[in-house]
């Protein structure tokens, strides 16, 4: 049971009278586009379905269960519901749902992943409880610097720092800037976590110390533009971290290569001979609206034939690892995974490249590719790795 | 119905490299994250939940210097009503002499149930609870999975080996090591831990306590920390995963596995 007072929605949460458009993409071709009703094909599961539950708990109507909050969880603030939910108030569903995980992360009750993943914030200041001293092994050999007043702050995040594969990428894309004469540094051992997933997963309290520390140690360190791997930080970091007077120029790691191929800086003219389909991440795409940064890029490097899924864009179908569930782990186990489903969608366009630009995906999707014995059709490159084979350094 | 529940701070071992240091009885701390000893965080919360449905009060007890009332916070921060630090750095102590320590400081504490973790993941002796009751005279329970308190009886099972269980019911009061498992621990969310900086946190000197020197000299002396040695026999095996696996093959037939 919760107090009507404690949330934040409680005047709006009951206006969803559930026409189930939350499901679909904004060109309506697959009732499939909420990832976690993609998943489950439970009513439940969606968005309108959510915010029921959430009103009746609000209401003392029903108790919470681990299935309850499991349900609530299997959110992971991709956003398409935002973008077709027909009332005035769909700017606030994501928050809506964000606030009920909030009241149960208040009250302790949380499924034990999501537990394990905040309390592993909270000691190591990342999501896989991996020791804080190892954050920077993977720029072990790569001469990537310590940032010490360099032009750029190149922040890594939790996924691109631990990770196996992504911090292939990140290796990958220091390089890249590397070679395109970029002033820049990292954090190392010395960074911690951007706190997006953890805001997403409802632990605000905890995501205001992880903002404010970062800012604090940011503005100590003179850094004045960041440049990010994943989008997931470069969100946090553009649109949040200014509430706490964090005022940097963040670009996502895209949009400033797209730049230096602009500026002649990125010599690209080795290509790459592929039919590439682009995965648009969703705190790259529906939550900051950049959907040509990333194009731009794979339209300008010789050889590739850029395809698009149907649902591309503002209705693309998320690759389900956002809202920490690349962690959490809601939504795997199944065809009807929205990973799996994805990679499908992407396999489906004759592509034999599918392009990310966020470690979350790239992580999802590669997983999912190999649940669908799709290893010898479709290879999962991130944009970085593309470009850097373009430019011969890979 | 009171209950106290002692715990322990010990390091984040999951992920880190492990460091004696030049003393040999230590590990190196700065690299290290702590927090609360495992089978403690069931025991607290096995208490919380005792306290939600029967009332009564809750304090979280540990021996150790400053740094460890970050652990207490936490305690406090999940329901606890109290909590106390003995303030006493414990290196050169062993489970008997914060045993003899744990007993005076509940001489002085009303208790219907003292609860402990079973064990502590970096020592493992499993000895502390045990030795407490029996300085107290209380009966006590260990590797409890289930516990049920009513009119002044706990009915409790404790885990045996391939999954048996024992039943006992105990007259309180009594001591129990809880074993994990028993329940799911809830998540300390960081504003509770900043609203529990509210809550009375105690610190104790061991001079404040009747303590006799006999019971502060240890019986047990840690003499040296050491890692295993390396096998000899560890190889590893490189190349391509059909390389691999083949070498992987080969190695299994002529040990004769298959």
């Amino acid at each position: 049971m919760m107090t009507l007072t404690e949330y934040r929605y409680s005047d709006v949460v009951h206006r969803c009278f559930r026409c189930g458009y939350c499901k679909f993409p904004v060109n309506w071709i697959d009732v499939n586009n909420c990832p976690a009703y993609a998943r489950y094909r439970m009513e439940s599961y969606s968005t309108g379905g959510r915010l029921w539950l959430i009103r009746a708990w609000l209401n003392d109507e029903i108790n919470w269960t681990e299935h309850f909050a499991e349900i609530v969880y299997a959110c992971v603030s991709c956003k398409n519901c935002v973008e077709k939910c027909p009332l005035r108030f769909n700017i606030d569903i994501v928050n809506m749902i964000v606030a009920a995980k909030s009241e149960m992360v208040e009250r302790g009750l949380v499924p034990s992943t999501v537990k394990e993943f905040l309390e592993n914030v909270q000691r190591q200041g990342n999501p896989y409880g991996s020791s804080r001293a190892r954050r920077g092994e993977w720029s072990q050999g790569t001469g990537v610097e310590q940032y010490q007043g360099q032009e750029f702050l190149y922040y890594v995040g939790c996924v691109g720092s631990y990770d196996t594969r992504a911090r292939q990428t990140a290796k990958t894309l220091a390089s890249l800037l590397h070679k395109a004469g970029l002033s820049f540094g990292v954090l190392g051992k010395e960074e911690n976590c951007d706190g997006n997933e953890v805001k997403n997963l409802g632990e605000l309290t905890l995501f205001e110390m992880l903002a404010e520390d970062n800012i604090t140690q940011f503005k100590a360190l003179g850094v004045n533009k960041i440049v990010t791997l994943s989008p997931h930080s470069y969100n946090a970091m553009k649109n949040d971290y200014p509430d706490y007077g964090g005022d940097f120029y963040v670009y996502h790691y895209t949009q400033l290569v797209q730049q230096l191929i602009g500026d002649g800086k990125l010599d690209i003219s080795g290509g790459f001979n592929a039919r590439v389909v682009y995965h648009d991440p969703c705190f790259l795409g529906r939550w900051n609206e950049e959907y040509d940064s990333p194009r731009r890029i794979l339209k300008a490097i010789p050889g590739i034939e850029l395809v698009e899924m149907e649902r591309n864009k503002a209705g693309a179908l998320c690759c389900g690892g956002g809202g920490g569930n690349f962690y959490a782990d809601f939504l795997s186990g199944s065809e009807n995974s929205p990973a799996r489903r994805r990679v499908r969608e992407a396999r489906a366009t004759g592509a034999n490249i599918l392009a990310v630009a966020c470690p979350n995906c790239m992580t999802m999707l590669e997983d999912a590719v190999k649940a669908e014995d799709l290893e010898d059709k479709l290879a999962v490159r991130d944009l970085s790795e593309i470009v850097a084979e373009a430019c011969g350094t890979e | 119905m009171d209950i106290v529940t002692c715990i322990k701070r010990v390091p984040d071992t999951s992920d880190a490299d492990i460091i004696i240091d030049a003393s040999q009885r230590e590990i190196e701390g700065d690299t290290l994250a702590f927090k609360i000893n495992d089978w403690d965080e069931y025991a607290l919360e096995t208490a919380v939940q005792l306290k939600e449905t029967l009332g009564g009060s809750l304090t979280a007890v540990t021996v150790g210097p400053k740094e460890w009332d970050d652990v207490l916070r936490r305690a406090l921060a999940m329901g606890a009503d109290k909590a106390i630090r003995v303030d006493e750095d414990m290196i050169t102590a062993d489970s008997y002499m914060v045993a003899g320590i744990l007993e005076s400081l509940l001489r002085s504490l009303s208790y219907d149930l003292v609860l402990f973790g079973a064990q502590s993941e970096d020592f493992g002796s499993g000895q502390l609870g045990i030795m407490v009751a029996e300085m107290l005279g209380v009966p006590h329970v260990s590797l409890v999975v289930s516990l049920q308190v009513q009119d002044g009886i706990a009915r409790v099972k404790r885990e045996l080996e391939a999954g048996a269980l024992e039943s006992y019911t105990i007259e309180l009061p009594a001591v129990l090591t809880v074993q994990t498992g028993i329940n799911r621990p809830r998540y300390i969310s960081l504003s509770g831990i900043k609203r529990a900086m509210t809550k009375e946190l105690q610190v104790l000197s061991l001079s404040g306590l009747s303590l006799s020197q006999e019971m502060l000299a240890p019986m047990v002396r840690l003499e040296r920390l050491e890692t295993p040695p390396t096998g000899k026999k560890a190889e590893f095996i490189s190349g391509s995963p059909e390389e691999s696996a083949e070498q992987l093959a080969k190695i299994l037939q002529n040990s004769g596995v298959f």
